[in-house]
């Protein structure tokens, strides 16, 4: 169990929850991968969690590249399709608006927040690209 | 190689990792690789509401290159030898050809 | 060329060697982003990953009140043994730390 290709093995043919560098949540079966963690996902359904809301829009087969993946999560069975209070689900076009609300509100925070921080002699560790 | 070693002696332990986008997550270490990638078992999310996309997931593999922290038990670390180790790491860099 | 294997007598040639020779020293660390850490060195390595003892974190945020004023507060952190995935996300490492 002490290579890449050993640890995506056993989530092959799972179904699994990808979480990307830009924030996007994939789910989705793995079917094939490399030795980059360069993913296949069949029945993929991205899923969108905003404010109160969420809704999940089909995407159909994907194939990611390794480097933007930040995360994969085996989906327990038995929890499948839990989710969790109070989110609610809405129409795609509803929590997409939302969702772009919000992401412009936290783009204006983190730029006051860098700017303040760039004073103090911090440089920004990323650039609001790794969000989730 | 060193880290790589290091988490091999880790497996089984329970372990937080911190993400470079503030997300925790609490697991057994099951398995780590040369770029250390990990995949954690049984996890659990600080800060569940902040994360709902976790809820349903029981265990990850995350990229090497997006851990931020991992917090270790004190008492599974043997720091003599963990010091001793990087002093031979660091000799073996010094003699490398370059 | 240093002689290798000298251990602590061997001359400081290259930066990585200061570090060597803060192995069980509390050393100060700043990271990219916000958070600056003190802790025991424990290990490194080529790309300065990092292990380190008895850990204080200190992470500044800013917080924005209703007047848009904004201000920075620092939050610490413990942590008894610590992992530090640094990348290319370590500063500096001081043997010192201040204050």
């Amino acid at each position: 169990m002490f290579t890449t290709a050993a640890q995506l093995l056993d989530l092959t043919d799972k179904k699994l929850l990808l979480v990307l560098r830009d924030g996007r949540k994939l789910i989705g079966v793995l079917r094939s991968w490399d030795q980059f963690a360069n993913l296949m996902l069949q029945e993929t359904v991205e899923r969108i969690y905003t404010k109160d809301v969420y809704a999940d829009i089909q995407r159909g087969i994907y194939i990611v590249r390794g480097e933007n993946v930040l995360l994969l999560g085996e989906i327990d069975l038995d929890k499948d399709d839990y989710i969790p209070e109070p989110y609610r689900k809405a129409s795609p076009e509803e929590v997409h608006q939302l969702h772009l609300k919000e992401m412009q509100e936290s783009k204006r925070s983190d730029k006051t927040r860098q700017s303040k921080l760039k004073e103090l002699g911090f440089e920004v560790e990323h650039n609001g690209e790794i969000l989730l | 190689m060193l880290f790589f070693s290091f988490f091999k002696t880790l497996v089984d332990q329970e372990v937080v990792v911190e993400l470079k986008n503030d997300i925790s997550i609490k697991g057994t270490l099951k398995s780590v690789d040369q770029y250390l990638n990990i995949k954690l078992d049984d996890i659990g999310v600080l800060e569940e509401v902040r994360y709902p996309h976790m809820s349903s997931v029981k265990n990850v593999f995350i990229r090497g290159s997006v851990v931020r922290y991992v917090h270790l038990p004190a008492a599974a670390v043997d720091t003599a030898l963990l010091e001793d180790a990087t002093r031979r790491e660091a000799e073996q860099q010094a003699t490398k050809p370059r | 060329m240093a002689d290798a294997g000298d251990g602590d007598a061997a001359p400081v040639s290259e930066p990585l060697e200061l570090v060597r020779l803060s192995l069980d020293e509390v050393v100060f660390v700043k990271l990219r982003g916000d958070r600056e850490l003190k802790g025991r060195l424990h290990a490194y390595d080529s790309h300065c990953n990092l292990v380190l003892g008895d850990v204080e974190e200190t992470i500044y945020v800013v917080e924005e009140d209703d007047e848009d004023d904004e201000a920075v507060k620092t939050i610490k952190k413990q942590s008894e043994m610590l992992f530090v995935r640094v990348g290319d996300s370590v500063v500096l490492i001081s043997p010192q730390a201040p204050g």
